[in-house]
């Protein structure tokens, strides 16, 4: 009792006074947490060669080529096409695995020899390969000579001429752009499709146009290469590239777009074949690809080994497996989240479900997609709260009623999820995302407001809650902060310290702003 | 439409001036520096709470007996039956939830304030409710009180639409510095909610006498469903009002409470029970802000002195 008694002697502005030396103390922190974490951002830049933007995150590939053959006993001699001189792509790493087999590497092709090989063989090409930008439409070769004439009878070169002089009807900015739409209209000009063989492949498709446009006097060549889609397994894409203006020039022949577009490897140019098996029969080769998602912190710990600083980066999170770092990517974005929440309840004054309900609700938009998520909570919840009136007329105890609702709530994710698959609806299937407990007790909480004080408060806090929710969304699922969150994870300090920070804050909110207005007026 | 623009330049300073107390400022000027948590359980629990007022010689409804288990639940019947009258509330409910008034009792069948006839199934059910957390703060397991049913001097009986309203007094170190009384409408549905739109009026600490009355933080002269005149509002007893809430201050060792306060018929002004945050809706009602009066009280009002000298001074 005297102790607390003497702890009231001490006057309201001395307390003031007390507190400020606090905010001192924490704003201090805060500015060398500040100073660490821009030293520490620096350094990670520049040396271990972090990039500020997220965008390179995503632009590093993993490139397998796997050839497949039958080896008959002969020396084998394999020669396969690489990706050489290329300036839109910087191969980081490149990997060789052909056990038994010598390899010998020129500019362009890989040679494999061996004797004595009976059997199914594989050998396997790896590369690793990131978007260096610039470099996209300047594809330096050697200029070819002039294309040989056709060697074609004359209705076959009447029919040409007619395809090319239709063909200069076509929208696009030259003549092979305009040949290249003209091959992909649907339907077919008749006079093309009668020149056309019944069935064709899609290279038989550009030696067709070669045929056309050669009788133009365009040279041009079939290049080999591959679109960087994750995950299949594909054979290469072709490109038609024409000589024109003393350069090669790329086009899709799809849709006839000069350039080489965002996202594509080119592995082999001119008609050089990709892969020539010699010893060997039933030979293909396929490609896998794969994006690397912390692709940067491989290009980096590369970095760090060359430039003899591995040390620290031995020992940062960043060295850890996949799968933590994974883990401890999507936590790192929790403190910015909840930066966000103390701002919007104590500074702007925002009534909220539970303090950090929003916060979760925002996780969960994160995992469906922001409408699937939107849609997928306010239909749970509003047939849960429908639910949990009729459940109200029964009155159950508190437990077994939240842990009904629970259930409840675990059935009509269930239901969405699988309705969700069986008529194809996207948005339905999101709702496994959701966290149950939270959202029960989020249907829990909002029918006793109803109850007790009304829908019209019951719809505000909810509501409330749902536009922090989304607000902390739109914060979080920004590749940005999660790109800094996570790289930068110093910041989780500099955040820190501004929420002890706020923790200290006695202005007004702002909505007490307007709430104490009128005490003002008054006066 | 509210102007958020000029709101946020001009008002911060003219709401300093006036000393008003914002929410932020209150949790971690006043409370955080003046109640300690260890104190909490006293206001928390209404049976620890009647427990001391009993002690300090606090006039409070007698208890009759609290159920703290399940199996005790069906002795409600034994404890009430020489009571034709009595209160079921939850000792760690707030804002009046939970709280079930028996105005008689006979024959098995309860009536209840509202007129409504219920059987002992519902009792049950309802302190079965109460033991499960249904109304406790945070929902844990809590303890069914059943105490005395305060006879409501009809003072008030002009100025409140339904329910009985009790007198709010704030108590900061020891001295009362700003009290209110908060009268139901049909709009607030029968209950003291301001932001529902209950009336607010605030009480002259000196006199116990209107000194303002609010709805819906606008002034007004009537009640609007009883058409009585606020301004007439004159607390009697208002020494011994102020008394409980002194003394409420020696009972609990808290620095900044409120103490709601009923008017019995018979036994005069008696504690319902104590709130160690007590809300700042009384600002709005009293037309003044709190913090002007914590730091009169810091600056110039006297140390260790009794409840009854503390009464005094503040009276003048």
């Amino acid at each position: 009792m005297n102790k607390i008694k003497q702890f009231k002697k001490v006057k309201f502005n001395a307390l003031i006074k007390k507190f400020r030396s606090v905010r001192f103390v924490l704003s201090i922190l805060l500015v060398l947490s500040l100073i660490y974490t821009g030293i520490s951002a620096y350094y990670k830049v520049k040396y271990w060669g972090f990039s500020i933007s997220p965008k390179q995150n995503t632009n590093v590939w993993a490139i397998e080529a796997h050839v497949n053959f039958i080896a008959d006993g002969s020396p084998i001699e394999v020669n396969l096409a690489i990706p050489s001189k290329n300036k839109g792509f910087k191969i980081l790493e490149e990997n060789i695995i052909a056990n038994g087999y010598k390899t010998q590497k020129s500019a362009d092709k890989i040679t494999f020899t061996a004797r004595n090989m009976i059997g199914e063989q594989d050998l396997y090409y790896k590369i690793m390969v990131f978007d260096n930008t610039n470099g996209k439409d300047k594809l330096k070769d050697e200029a070819p000579k002039a294309p040989k004439k056709p060697n074609l009878d004359e209705t076959t070169l009447a029919q040409a001429q007619q395809i090319l002089s239709l063909s200069e009807q076509i929208d696009g900015n030259d003549a092979i752009e305009k040949l290249i739409v003209m091959f992909n209209q649907e339907p077919l000009d008749p006079a093309l499709k009668s020149y056309l063989p019944v069935q064709y492949t899609p290279k038989q498709k550009l030696e067709i146009m070669q045929q056309l446009l050669s009788i133009k006097g365009i040279s041009t060549r079939i290049s080999r290469g591959l679109k960087l889609e994750e995950g299949q397994k594909i054979t290469p894409d072709l490109m038609l590239e024409a000589y024109i203006d003393k350069a090669w020039h790329i086009y899709d022949p799809d849709t006839g777009i000069r350039g080489l577009p965002d996202n594509f490897l080119l592995f082999q140019r001119g008609g050089k074949s990709l892969l020539d098996v010699i010893g060997g029969e039933d030979s293909s080769i396929k490609f896998s690809l794969q994006k690397s998602i912390t692709s940067t912190m491989n290009l980096a710990s590369r970095r760090a080994k060359l430039l003899r600083k591995a040390g620290l980066y031995n020992f940062s999170i960043y060295n850890l497996p996949l799968s933590s770092q994974n883990s401890l990517k999507w936590l790192s974005v929790f403190p910015i989240a909840i930066l966000f929440v103390v701002l919007l309840r104590n500074v702007i004054g925002v009534r909220t479900m539970g303090t950090f309900t929003p916060m979760l609700i925002a996780m969960s938009f994160v995992q469906t997609g922001f409408w699937a998520g939107l849609v997928c909570f306010s239909f749970i919840v509003s047939l849960g709260l429908l639910i949990r009136f009729v459940m109200s007329k029964l009155n159950l105890l508190l437990v077994p009623r939240i842990s009904a609702v629970v259930i409840f709530v675990i059935l009509i994710i269930t239901a969405l999820t699988f309705l969700g698959y069986n008529l194809n609806i996207k948005i339905a299937q999101a709702s496994v995302y959701f966290p149950i407990i939270i959202t029960a007790w989020v249907i829990e909480r909002a029918s006793i407001i109803w109850e007790e004080d009304g829908a019209k408060n019951a719809w505000s806090e909810l509501s409330n809650s749902l536009l922090v929710g989304i607000i902390v969304y739109f914060v979080i699922s920004n590749d940005y902060v999660q790109h800094w969150m996570f790289v930068f994870n110093e910041i989780n300090l500099v955040i820190l310290f501004i929420v002890m920070l706020l923790g200290t804050y006695t202005g007004y909110r702002l909505t007490e702003l307007k709430r104490f207005a009128p005490l003002v007026k008054r006066k | 439409m509210f102007n958020w623009f000029k709101a946020i330049k001009e008002l911060p300073a003219l709401l300093r001036a006036n000393g008003i107390l914002g929410m932020n400022a209150r949790n971690y000027a006043v409370i955080a520096r003046h109640n300690s948590r260890r104190l909490y359980p006293l206001v928390d629990d209404k049976v620890k709470t009647k427990d001391l007022a009993v002690k300090f010689g606090v006039n409070t409804p007698d208890l009759i007996g609290v159920i703290e288990h399940q199996y005790q639940v069906a002795d409600v019947l034994k404890m009430v039956k020489n009571h034709s009258e009595f209160v079921v509330k939850p000792a760690h409910g707030s804002g009046g939830k939970g709280v079930m008034v028996i105005k008689n009792y006979a024959d098995n069948q309860f009536t209840l304030a509202s007129g409504r006839i219920i059987g002992y199934n519902e009792l049950y059910q309802h302190i079965s409710n109460i033991l499960s957390g249904l109304y406790s703060l945070g929902g844990q397991y809590d303890s069914a009180l059943i105490e005395e049913m305060v006879h409501f001097s009809d003072v008030f009986k002009d100025y409140s639409y339904h329910g009985v309203p009790d007198v709010r007094v704030i108590v900061y170190q020891g001295y009362p510095i700003m009290a209110m009384t908060r009268l139901a409408t049909q709009e607030s549905g029968g209950r003291a909610n301001l932001h529902q739109g209950a009336v607010g009026v605030g009480l002259d600490i000196k006199t116990g006498k209107t000194k303002l009355a609010v709805q819906h933080n606008l002034p007004i002269e009537i009640h609007p469903d009883t058409k009585a005149e606020l301004r007439k509002i004159e607390v009697p007893l208002w020494r011994e009002h102020l008394l409980i809430a002194a003394k409420a201050y020696e009972m609990t060792g808290l620095g900044y409470f409120g103490a709601d306060i009923v008017l019995d018929a018979r036994k005069g002004p008696m504690m319902l029970e104590l709130n160690a945050r007590p809300g700042l809706a009384i600002q709005i009602a009293n037309g003044e802000g709190l913090k002007q009066a914590i730091k009169k009280v810091d600056k110039y009002y006297p140390k260790n002195l009794s409840p009854e000298e503390r009464v005094a001074y503040v009276l003048g």
